[in-house]
Formats: C-alpha cells, sequence, structure tokens
C-alpha cells in the first residue's frame, strides 16, 4: 500500500511537472561586481619611469634586422662603446638590457624575439669583460615603441634593445 | 541610434567573413520572431534586443527575424504575421532589483507556450549576460547542442601608452566592459578556473616579471612565480591544477608546466631558439606549441612524458599563434611575404595531425584564435584597415560575427 502511494505521487509530480511550464527564476551566474585595481601609482614597468625610450646613461641602443635576434656587424661597436660606458659606471651594480620588438608578430612570439635580443647584448657585453652576474634581462616585447609611424625606418627604431643602470 | 550604427557596422563587418568556405545551410536553422513587451525599458531596450539577435545568429540554430517587433507578452496570442516563424520569444524587461527578463516561448503556428522563465541580474550595466542567459537556456529547451560560451566572461589586455596597459573584462559582444586592472605594465591574462572567479597575468612593474593570480570579486591576489627575461601563462589544464608557462630562467625561451600546488616549474621543451606559446591538447597529455626550430615560427607538438618533436602545420613561413581543444588545432599564419602592414594573418583550423586543414578567415589580420570551452567555437581578433574588431566563428554552424573593439589587445582569452 505504501509502496503503491510512492508510486502514485512520484507519478503524480512527473505528470504535474511536465504540465507545468513555469520554471523557476534563474540568476545569471556572473552577475556579481568585478573589482577595479589602479595602479597607476606604480612607477612605470621595470621600476622606471613609463614611457622612457630609448638607453640612458651614456649608454646607446643596439638595433636589429626584422625578425633577427644575431648581432650585425655595424652594431658591434656600439657593444663596444656600452660595454666601454658600463666598465666605468657599473661599479658593484647591475645594468638591465630590454628587449623591444616591432609591432608585427603575435603576444608570446615576440616578448621571446625582444628576450633573444637581450640575451645577445648580454653575450655581447660578457666577450667584452661585462660581469654576467651583472646584467638583468627583460623583454618589453611590442610595448615599448620609440616611434608609432608605419614607415620602415620607424619600425626599425623599435627592433632594439635598451640599456640602463638599475637604482 | 548609436546602438543601431554599431549594428550596421557589425552587419558590415560579418559580410566580410560571409565568404568563407564554410557556407551555412540556412535551411536547418529554426525561423524565430521577437517580440518585446516591455513599455519602458529606457535605452537598453534597443540594446537588449540586438543581443538577443546576435546571440540568436552566432547560435548556429535560429534565423532570427531582425526587426524589432513590439507587443504584448500577456496574451498568449500570437500575431498571424508571426505564424509562419517556428518560434516566437516574447519578453518583458523591468529596472526592478537590477533587471528582470520575464520570457516566454511559443511555437509560431499553433501558439503552444513551449517555456516560460524569469531572469534577473542585479547589476544593470551586466545586461548582455542576461540576454546571454536567456538564449544559451533557450538552446537547452529546444534540446540543441549548448552554446554555454556566450555567458562566460572575454579577458584582454589592452596598450594605453607605452609600457602601459590595462586589463579588462568584457561579455563576448564587448558591449559590457570593465577594466580590472589599469596603470603599469600587467599582461596576459588567462583564466585560472572554469568558473572565470580568477585569472593569472604577468606584471611587469618588478625588477623581473611576476605571474599573479588575481580573483576579480574579492580582489585577492597572490604572487605565483618569477622568471628572469620573460613569464606568460600560455594555458591552464582541465581541471585547473597545472600551468603551461613559458619563461626564460636562463635567459632562454622555452615551455614549462608546473604545478598550481608545488610552484616548481618542470622545462618541457629545451630547444636553443624560441619555443613559446604551449597549448594542452588531447586531454592534457601532449603540448602544441610555436617555435622557430625551422628558421622561422611554426607550429609544433610534444608529448608531456617524452621528448620527442613533431612538426604539425606543414603550410606558410610564419605561424606564430595556436590554441588547441582536444585534438582539433587554430592557428594564425601570415599569407604573404611583405614585412610591413600589408601583409594579412589568415586563422587555419586543423588536426593535431596537420591534416584536413582549412581557412577559417579570408582577409585582415586575424590573430589571438581562442577555442571556446566546448571546443565549438573560436575567438579571434581582426585588423581591417583601420577598423579592429573581436570575432566568433561557431565551427559547428559555420557561423560568424564581428563586434568592434578600440586599441591594440596584447593578449585576450576566454
Amino acid at each position: 500500500m505504501r509502496n503503491g502511494l510512492i508510486v502514485f505521487s512520484t507519478i503524480a509530480v512527473l505528470l504535474l511537472s511536465g504540465c507545468s511550464q513555469k520554471k523557476p527564476n534563474a540568476n545569471v551566474s556572473n552577475a556579481g561586481d568585478v573589482v577595479s585595481i589602479d595602479e597607476s601609482s606604480v612607477n612605470g614597468a621595470g621600476g622606471m619611469s613609463g614611457g622612457m625610450n630609448g638607453s640612458s646613461d651614456g649608454m646607446k641602443s643596439v638595433f636589429f634586422d626584422l625578425g633577427d635576434y644575431s648581432i650585425s656587424s655595424g652594431m658591434q661597436n656600439v657593444i663596444s662603446f656600452d660595454a666601454d660606458v658600463l666598465k666605468g659606471k657599473l661599479s658593484g651594480g647591475k645594468v638591465k638590457l630590454e628587449g623591444n620588438c616591432d609591432e608585427f608578430g603575435t603576444d608570446e612570439y615576440n616578448y621571446a624575439l625582444g628576450l633573444k635580443r637581450a640575451k645577445a647584448v648580454q653575450d655581447g657585453l660578457q666577450a667584452q669583460g661585462v660581469n654576467a652576474s651583472q646584467i638583468v634581462l627583460v623583454s618589453f616585447g611590442e610595448s615599448n615603441p620609440q616611434c608609432s609611424e608605419a614607415t620602415d625606418s620607424c619600425y626599425a627604431q623599435n627592433r632594439r634593445v635598451d640599456l640602463h643602470l638599475m637604482r | 541610434m548609436r546602438y543601431f550604427l554599431w549594428f550596421l557596422v557589425t552587419l558590415n563587418l560579418f559580410a566580410v567573413d560571409a565568404t568563407l568556405k564554410i557556407e551555412k545551410d540556412v535551411e536547418s536553422r529554426a525561423k524565430m520572431a521577437v517580440v518585446d513587451g516591455s513599455s519602458a525599458a529606457g535605452s537598453i531596450g534597443d540594446k537588449f534586443f540586438n543581443t538577443l539577435i546576435s546571440d540568436l545568429t552566432i547560435s548556429g540554430h535560429f534565423l532570427p527575424d531582425s526587426t524589432h517587433h513590439l507587443g504584448s507578452t500577456e496574451s498568449g496570442l500570437i500575431d498571424p504575421m508571426l505564424k509562419s516563424k517556428e518560434y516566437v520569444l516574447k519578453y518583458t524587461l523591468s529596472q526592478a532589483n537590477g533587471l528582470t527578463a520575464t520570457v516566454k516561448l511559443y511555437r509560431g503556428t499553433d501558439a503552444s507556450l513551449l517555456a516560460t522563465k524569469e531572469y534577473n541580474i542585479a547589476t544593470v550595466e551586466k545586461y548582455p549576460f542576461l540576454a546571454h542567459k536567456i538564449v544559451s537556456e533557450l538552446n537547452d529547451i529546444l534540446k540543441y547542442p549548448e552554446v554555454n560560451w556566450l555567458n562566460r566572461y572575454v579577458i584582454f589586455s589592452r596598450y594605453t601608452t607605452a609600457k602601459r596597459s590595462v586589463i579588462v573584462v568584457a561579455d563576448y559582444t564587448m558591449q559590457y566592459q570593465k577594466i580590472v586592472i589599469q596603470g603599469g605594465l600587467n599582461l596576459f591574462p588567462k583564466w585560472a578556473d572554469q568558473q572565470q572567479n580568477s585569472f593569472y597575468y604577468t606584471s611587469f612593474n618588478g625588477a623581473i616579471p611576476t605571474l599573479y593570480r588575481l580573483n576579480i570579486y574579492d580582489g585577492s591576489r597572490s604572487a605565483i612565480v618569477t622568471s628572469q627575461g620573460m613569464l606568460v601563462c600560455s594555458d591552464v589544464s582541465q581541471d585547473g591544477s597545472k600551468l603551461l608557462l613559458t619563461m626564460a630562467p636562463n635567459a632562454q625561451p622555452d615551455v614549462f608546466e608546473m604545478s598550481v600546488s608545488s610552484k616548481s616549474p618542470r622545462q618541457i621543451t629545451t630547444f636553443t631558439g624560441i619555443d613559446v606559446g604551449g597549448k594542452y591538447m588531447g586531454g592534457d597529455q601532449s603540448i602544441v606549441f610555436v617555435s622557430n626550430r625551422m628558421g622561422y615560427a611554426n607550429i609544433f607538438k610534444q608529448s608531456l612524458f617524452g621528448n620527442s618533436v613533431s612538426q604539425v602545420v606543414f603550410h606558410g613561413r610564419d605561424n606564430n599563434a595556436v590554441d588547441a581543444h582536444g585534438n582539433k588545432v587554430v592557428y594564425s599564419s601570415k599569407e604573404s611575404q611583405s614585412s610591413f602592414g600589408s601583409g594579412n594573418f589568415n586563422l587555419y583550423l586543423t588536426d593535431s595531425s596537420g591534416s584536413d586543414t582549412r581557412p577559417l578567415t579570408t582577409s585582415g589580420v586575424n590573430q589571438f584564435p581562442r577555442f571556446s570551452t566546448n571546443g565549438n567555437a573560436i575567438l579571434y581578433t581582426k585588423l581591417l584597415g583601420n577598423k579592429s574588431s573581436v570575432g566568433y566563428i561557431n565551427l559547428e554552424s559555420k557561423q560568424s560575427l564581428l563586434f568592434p573593439l578600440g586599441g591594440k589587445v596584447q593578449s585576450i582569452d576566454w
């Protein structure tokens, strides 16, 4: 008798739910308020002032061909120049090499390309006697253009490694 | 008016990708009319209606009538002009406790009521999510394949000035946008969990790049790992327990896998050139990634339990972005040898063995391809002339849509 009642009740519930087309209210799942964090007070990427372009502290930037991360013969002299500057100024401090790219290529690949460029300059500086432990590398990909015009010469200015003393 | 213009732009841009080789069988889609019974929905009324139409279209299961029909939702009667539609969706919007939509679904031919439901969202400016939820559930009610990706947040980083960026969360149409992090240089956002409560991103604001995890609802943030040179969270395993990272601890960019609990990266690739962009594939047992080991950027795969590397893509000379879902692979390929602006990038769909390759786009610079969680749709960015857009391709229905997107996107995920 009890089992029969359960079966009847189950069938009744199923029939009623089938007849009723009204569904309960639904809240949208991703409706919550999203936080907003302001880091405008941050002193720019890498602890340097935002928007800084080119090298500082008397050093020169090293430039690269499209999609390339090898040091051209014309840039060897620039690396020698920078190595001489560093020997005079580096003392016990560190130098930061920032790899940069033009806007061609996509996200991760461009950042890797910038890093390989910085690494190539590091190797060049090491060969000139700069201690590798005093060199820090970072790639800024295409985030730090020195020139924003759509010309070949402009794009070439963005394929570079900048050098800065870390303070 | 502004929204109307936006929709026209959308339709116009959509026409660009309508020339895809993947043509839609229009006859297979259900004709639907949408009737708005709102008396005072304010400025959101038109936007909400157009969002419903976009959702119905990209779902691939409906052929919606774009006419903004007005009429009572109280009556069960169907306008004789709409009797030819397979379905008629009636709704009313009210701005009480945020935004509430009461929805009724009828069969057009006999006016039978198929479903009725009420939806609410507390924050009015998130109204697109209300429309997305309605359409995704409509698919479920009518037993069509799920399109829950409509409901997901899109997250992207955008450059503002040199060494400055913002990270933004948005709905897939970009009508809702909110800046989560502004100021500094914060890049490569990647969702950390299926629920989209948290995301990973790389901060370049310290001496070396640092990967953080941020909860978008409570703002809690924790540093995960650091690396000299570069650091990117390229992918998250399905259960969220492992990450694929591009790191360069020795100034050499390679793909690493890291357990979230141990935070101890394990090196996967060992090439002396560039290996980046690892994506889980085949049940998280292997990866695809981008490498220049052939002298140019191309797509390769490797087991997570072995060192053997195989080439996946056999065409193009600059294939520098990839994503995977199961055994499906989508990649971006440069179409010409032109070094500068005129070079187009198109998206191609292939499988893990590189066979059955077909183009998905035909014009412009198409980048950042990302599969939806069910693998049936692809998000990407398109630059055509000076207009940038975010696009979606429904691989099942062969539908595509574009929505205007301002600024230069650095990376995107959904």
